[in-house]
């Protein structure tokens, strides 16, 4: 028997092993935010149809979701009805808010009179709110507390067992 | 009807698998010629098995029989044919059936090419496999099984992943991995079956290469057209992002690479049996790490299959097989060596052992950085990513230094030479490759790295050349005819030394178009309004307008350009954004325009209104790399063709050529 071998073989195999089996049930596609914990980037944009100005730092006073989506992306389909009804149902005590980026005001106008809305949806025309949050891809939302810092980040369709549990972050 | 008849196929193959694998492991240990009978039976009957599970779920697809549950999600009414029938192996599931079947041939094929040879070996090595193909059917029938039955059957589903649908490529790309990744069980079983035989004799070596050969000829293909694949479809200029999953196809091939190299010192000199084993185990190893990287979920890339309760199963497995594979080397590796030994380090068998050293140093490399993220995460719980500038940087200067040794190796001779000998033989190709570093100064080229590469590309080339035609040039100068010289020197007796060079001629290319396309590409961005032009390298571009288009799983913008050149129109492209309906991101697709020098490359980067923001990039020699890794393709199916012993000998041929061999 060649020990040498053993040794050398076993310690690599067990590293190997180790590091595998620590990454089970990660999910690879999640990307903490760096800006969980830190004020949320302070912007002003135009609401689509009424046209009036919103600035995220007058919502201060409650919690805050903030959601990224777009008329191109599939999944913020699926999302939308499930963002309508919590927000018929949470509004006014949290502020639903809907920022849309890479999009035409009139596409906009067709899937909201289509399919409903609760609360302001914005146009983040040139996409620099969108960047200044770190959007990766649609739909995103951030949950935002009532002293106007990002308490929790959720990528992808919200279901309303998710969006409850990531709120409560921002409630406390 | 079918969800079960699928299900009885696949819960017979598992106990197939596994009684063959009882008899035959217990056949090889009583050495009982019955014994390896039967277990050459039950390797028939466990192909015959898979293909008939495979053959069921691919009548279910064609037909939609939505109650069989893999078929109600991927199968859609409304695609193709094509697309019905590559589903198969479209999704998680089916991906493993579809192993399952290409494992089943492999066996039942090389069970049958041996069937009267290596007697000694044979029983372990089909033990070997069966265990194997026990472990993937019972894959099929637990964790992975696509033959559930749906109580309330859908009309109609979704349709397979929108990005396999977009490009012929797709079709080819995932058989050619399988075929690669799944082959490597092959040389793995009949390496566990010298280690279980305590010895590695020189008949065995044939059935070792050749099987070894054969899923590296599919590997190779199968990386490259993945890459093709990247570039034509995703948009952003490149064809290697160093993506976990393409790392995960590179190792296996790297180490494969290493032991066909080791495996031609072991047959001339006798030595490193114990070392060409552990590359042969590894390159099999690998290949399932690479099928965990795909399969767990664990990280993040654009092959990654659905999150999924198979992981810990096949990390079961890994670690099973990785210690049964150390166990058993430690045990044996001692009885292996060595019939011979090496003479000198300045020789071609020393390079071969710089050339072994600098694969493993790739694969550690690689792997190092793969895994480096769940290292950080497993210890210090944080978050972060190995990058391009990682791989470039540990990747390129060992690059180079293979290049290198691609010339040096086979231009030294065999054993110890003279030093005289040794400066005659590496002196004069080094002339072809200052003409060949002249060229790129002259057109260019600056980057330290091109630069040596050019001179290291011209270098070997030469010895390339010199080597593959030697052969023929000294039956020609013997005074042979031409005709027959050509065929029988290059094509008859010289077949593996032949295939082995032109494989060699290949990957020179590759290094050359890898490292010009990379260096000496040049991009703009730009926004141009309708009607507006721009010229960028030589050619005028004008945005002509877009178009939108809608299709059953996407929506695409379809943005035109027109290209000329020096006033005079060159061709149209079309370059697109597609949104599929499932996923977060819009997609594009580039528009690449195509010649003998080089692509033209344009991808939109957004569209708004009248105005189109555009990357072009003008990208030298990449069409190289897709030629010449089929070159390499092509040289090792010749090295691989059975030389028909002894047929045609009609005269000895001189030693030197005759014997002396490349890798191949």
């Amino acid at each position: 028997m060649n020990r040498t071998v053993l040794i050398v073989g076993i310690v690599i195999v067990a590293a190997i092993v180790f590091i595998l089996f620590a990454g089970l049930g990660k999910d690879p596609a999640h990307i903490d935010s760096p800006l969980v914990g830190r004020p949320a980037p302070p912007f002003s944009l135009k609401a689509v149809g009424t046209g009036e100005m919103v600035d995220i730092e007058k919502l201060r006073g409650k919690p805050v979701v903030l959601n990224f989506w777009a008329t191109w992306c599939g999944p913020c389909y699926e999302e939308h009805p499930t963002l309508v009804a919590n927000a018929r149902n949470l509004q006014p005590g949290v502020q639903f808010v809907g920022v849309v980026f890479n999009d035409d005001e009139d596409k906009i106008m067709r899937f909201l009179a289509e399919r409903g809305t609760a609360y302001p949806t914005l146009l983040d025309a040139q996409g620099k709110t969108a960047i200044a949050y770190g959007v990766g891809g649609v739909p995103e939302t951030f949950f935002i507390n009532p002293e106007g810092k990002i308490m929790a980040k959720f990528e992808g369709p919200l279901t309303t067992e998710a969006l409850q549990a990531e709120l409560a972050k921002a409630m406390r | 009807m079918i969800p079960t008849l699928g299900r009885f196929l696949i819960l017979a193959s598992v106990l197939v698998a596994t009684t063959g694998a009882f008899i035959a492991y217990a056949a090889g240990s009583k050495r009982s010629p019955e014994g390896l009978r039967w277990s050459q039976r039950f390797a028939y009957l466990f192909a015959a098995l898979m293909l008939a599970a495979t053959g069921v779920m691919e009548y279910a697809l064609i037909t939609h029989d939505f109650s069989v549950e893999y078929v109600s999600h991927v199968g859609s009414t409304q695609v193709p044919l094509w697309v019905t029938i590559v589903s198969l192996w479209s999704s998680l599931e089916g991906s493993i059936l579809f192993w399952g079947f290409i494992l089943g041939i492999y066996i039942a094929a090389t069970t049958w090419i041996n069937r009267n040879d290596h007697q000694e070996y044979m029983p372990y090595a089909i033990g070997t496999w069966l265990s194997v193909g026990a472990f993937f059917s019972f894959l099929i029938a637990g964790p992975a099984n696509p033959f559930l039955t749906v109580a309330n059957p859908p009309l109609d589903g979704p349709g397979p992943n929108p990005l396999l649908q977009n490009h012929l490529l797709m079709i080819i790309h995932p058989p050619m991995l399988y075929l690669g990744y799944v082959g490597m069980t092959i040389p793995f079983g009949f390496a566990i079956a010298a280690l279980l035989r305590g010895r590695l004799g020189q008949s065995f070596l044939r059935p070792l290469r050749a099987s070894l050969l054969l899923p590296w000829v599919f590997l190779t293909i199968a990386i490259m057209l993945g890459g093709w694949w990247a570039y034509e479809v995703l948009g952003w200029g490149g064809y290697w992002a160093w993506d976990p999953v393409e790392n995960a196809s590179l190792l296996p091939w790297l180490t494969a690479t290493a032991a066909l190299h080791s495996a031609i010192v072991m047959e001339r000199r006798g030595v490193l049996k114990g070392w060409t084993v552990t590359l042969v185990q590894a390159s099999f190893l690998l290949t399932i790490l690479g099928t965990f990287m795909t399969r767990s979920g664990v990280f993040n890339s654009v092959h990654s299959f659905t999150q999924s309760s198979i992981g810990p199963t096949i990390l079961i497995f890994l670690a099973a097989v990785l210690v049964f594979s150390v166990v058993l080397l430690s045990f044996r590796i001692d009885s292996l060596e060595a019939d011979g030994k090496l003479d000198s380090a300045v020789s071609r068998e020393g390079m071969f052992l710089v050339n072994n050293l600098f694969f493993v140093v790739l694969t550690f490399t690689v792997l190092v950085g793969t895994c480096f993220p769940l290292i950080v995460e497993a210890v210090k719980g944080k978050q972060m990513s190995v990058g391009r500038p990682y791989f470039d940087a540990m990747v390129v200067p060992v690059g180079t230094a293979l290049l290198f040794l691609i010339g040096v190796g086979p231009a030294l001779p065999w054993g110890k030479a003279s030093k005289k000998e040794i400066l005659r033989a590496l002196l004069p190709p080094l002339i072809t490759g200052a003409i060949v570093m002249a060229i790129g100064l002259a057109l260019g080229v600056r980057n330290v790295w091109t630069v040596l590469t050019l001179l290291f590309g011209g270098y070997a080339a030469h010895v390339t050349m010199a080597q593959m035609w030697l052969p023929f040039r000294q039956r020609v100068k013997r005074g042979d005819a031409i005709g027959p010289a050509l065929v029988d020197a290059q094509l008859r007796r010289g077949r593996r030394r032949f295939g082995g060079y032109i494989v060699h001629a290949g990957a020179v290319i590759v290094f050359v178009a890898i490292a010009v396309s990379s260096t000496m590409r040049t991009q703009q961005e730009v926004t141009l309004t309708r009607g507006q032009s721009t010229t960028f390298a030589g050619y005028t571009v004008t945005y002509t307008g877009s178009e939108e288009r809608a299709e059953p799983h996407r929506q695409s913008t379809i943005a035109r350009f027109n290209l000329s050149k020096n006033g005079a129109q060159v061709t149209t492209m079309e370059p697109r954004m597609n949104q599929y309906a499932a996923m977060r991101e819009p997609i594009g697709t580039p528009a690449v325009y195509s010649t003998i020098t080089g692509d033209y490359y344009i991808s939109i980067m957004n569209l708004q209104g009248d105005q189109a923001g555009v990357l072009i990039i003008n990208m030298p020699m990449v069409g190289w790399i897709w030629g010449s890794v089929i070159m390499m393709g092509i040289g090792g199916l010749i090295a691989l063709i059975p030389s028909r012993r002894r047929a045609y000998v009609v005269s000895p041929v001189p030693a030197e050529a005759a014997g002396d061999e490349v890798p191949a």
